[in-house]
């Protein structure tokens, strides 16, 4: 059987299933964070306790792919199904979780997520959904992995129009400054070119990529000039058998009707 | 408040009796358990000028949008999660004034939750966590005073805090119900619990209508004890298509037509044609889907007791 080279798309959710390691508190945001976990779940991190914002705790691998976390099959066989205040106050804020994962589809230079508005709030160009539980993944949650499937610098912006959920703010002592708890904060970002993590001044530069990815490909990428890591690494090749779990969950994905990128 | 049988409406005599123009009402549900029979109603009705207050907005709020229902809304957000797509209603009014301008005031999920338990608890504020920043700390619109930052009595860094909030009128989605109103919800809760209490007054859309033992065998399940609950309303399928736990699961078909449907105007006036106006109740909308299409979505079909 030849297997067909990895999409980035498909390395991007095989890279954030790596930084997940077995025996984790996740809390875990809608769309492809929970294809992550997912795929996590098949390959090396089967004990896995993941936390949803309405309550539901998932402590296994479910039986049918939830489409989001209010897709209740996600329920199926919870040991919990509580409500909002034990999810993003004693859960979340209390600091009982390991890692939380946040999909990011405008995310700028300082970590900063956008899902309310493109241009001015009150006559945007493009309004999206607004923040749900995003504010607080990210101004509470411990271990902070944001999740961008694109890679079009308009999905980069210097500055974003709108703070959904607070990454570094304007940088520097922001976020400490007003009162976010030490921890939180965004460590690092996902997406198809490879991974990206956060100076100490909360700027975000590439320290890994995917094989294949070019350095101008990644300064094309982003609406800043965005710093590449003195010894930038080479991120894995998938296995065979990683890619397969990958391919799984996007099969599964698409029958639950996931809209998937072509490529 | 009364500990005696409570009143059994149908929706429409529901959205007749409480639902005015102008009417500030909260709707429940979190992406499951929204009622989507009565916005159905109250757009059958042509109900104009609502203050809406949703935690997720969804499909539900999309159509009261879309229709021309709404003039302001509190949201945490609003979309429509199969897909995912957006909510292409919302996105007209927002970006276009189609087919009317709506004011919007957006609180994340946690800082509404905050909201709403001050306001069941009746206390001045709630502390939350810091949200500074944040666009929807700075944006008001209609309600300037959600939020403020003050220093803490108690010493470290300032606190944020949420005024209560104590929405006119409650209307939520509840899996079983008896005739004394004691209304119990299955599976996660959300904000529901207290959101329900923070009400001033509450009405329940409930599945089924059981038998007050039913009730008393699994008390803890009591989301809403009748003495908070004005009047029942007895709908199976009422949060079609979204999931009503251990009743039946999300309609992953019904949300792809919706999405694409809604896509334009005309589209979305022929979904309202065939599935609101033309249905005629929600018995009708039911029987729209069909029995094959109910059958896959049920999750059993044995009930609980």
């Amino acid at each position: 059987m030849v297997v067909m080279q990895a999409s980035r798309f498909e390395r991007m959710l095989l890279t954030g299933a790596r930084c997940i390691a077995d025996g984790q508190v996740l809390f875990v945001g809608f769309h492809w964070p929970m294809l992550m976990v997912r795929v996590a779940r098949r390959l090396h991190a089967p004990n896995l306790v993941v936390l949803y914002e309405n309550g539901i705790v998932e402590d296994h691998l479910t039986r049918v792919l939830p489409t989001s976390p209010c897709d209740l099959v996600a329920a199926e066989g919870a040991p919990m199904c509580a409500g909002s205040l034990e999810s993003l106050y004693m859960w979340l804020g209390a600091g009982r979780v390991d890692m939380t994962l946040l999909e990011a589809p405008i995310v700028d230079r300082y970590g900063n997520v956008n899902t309310s508005v493109v241009g001015e709030y009150g006559r945007p160009k493009v309004r999206l959904p607004g923040s749900g539980g995003g504010t607080e993944l990210a101004s509470l949650g411990r271990g902070l992995m944001l999740v961008s499937a694109s890679t079009n610098p308009r999905s980069y912006p210097g500055r974003v129009d709108y703070i959904t959920s607070p990454g570094y703010l304007g940088g520097g002592g922001d976020r400490q400054r007003l009162g976010y708890k030490p921890g939180t904060g965004p460590q690092c970002l996902v997406n198809p070119l490879g991974l990206f993590r956060f100076d100490a001044g909360g700027e975000m530069y590439a320290a890994s990529l995917h094989p294949g990815v070019t350095l101008d490909e990644v300064r094309a990428s982003f609406g800043w000039p965005i710093r590449v890591g003195e010894a930038v690494g080479l991120l894995p090749e998938p296995t065979r058998d990683e890619l397969a779990a990958v391919r799984e969950e996007l099969r599964l994905a698409r029958e639950r009707a996931y809209l998937l990128p072509e490529a | 408040m009364s500990i005696g049988g409570k009143p059994v409406l149908s929706l429409r005599e529901a959205v007749g009796r409480y639902v005015p123009d102008g009417q500030e009402v909260m709707i429940g549900g979190f992406a499951f358990s929204d009622p989507t029979a009565f916005a159905h109603e109250v757009i059958r009705q042509g109900r104009r000028g609502l203050t809406v207050i949703k935690t997720s907005g969804g499909v539900l709020v999309d159509q009261l949008v879309g229709a021309g229902c709404v003039d302001r809304l509190l949201s945490c957000h609003v979309w429509n999660s199969v897909g995912p797509v957006p909510a292409h209603c919302f996105r007209r009014a927002v970006e276009r004034g189609r087919p009317n301008a709506i004011a919007v005031e957006e609180m994340s999920y946690g800082a509404l939750s905050m909201a709403l338990l001050a306001g069941a608890c009746d206390l001045p504020f709630m502390p939350t966590t810091p949200v500074q920043g944040a666009g929807h700390f700075t944006q008001r619109t209609f309600r300037p005073d959600k939020m403020a930052v003050v220093a803490s009595p108690f010493g470290g860094q300032p606190v944020t805090v949420v005024s209560p909030l104590k929405p006119a009128l409650g209307v939520f989605h509840v899996h079983r119900v008896d005739r004394f109103g004691n209304a119990q919800m299955l599976g996660p809760t959300g904000e529901m619990r207290f959101a329900m209490a923070a009400c001033r007054r509450l009405l329940v859309v409930a599945e089924e209508l059981v038998d007050t033992r039913v009730i008393r065998e699994r008390p803890e399940l009591t989301a809403a004890p009748g003495f908070m609950v004005e009047a029942i309303v007895v709908e199976p399928w009422a949060a079609h298509p979204s999931d009503s736990y251990g009743y039946y699961y999300r309609d992953l078909a019904h949300h792809a037509l919706y999405g694409e449907m809604s896509a334009t105007e005309e589209g979305f006036r022929r979904y309202l044609e065939e599935w609101v106006f033309a249905a005629g109740d929600h018995a009708g909308f039911v029987r729209k889907l069909g029995d094959a299409r109910a059958r896959d979505l049920m999750a059993r079909s044995e009930p609980w007791w």
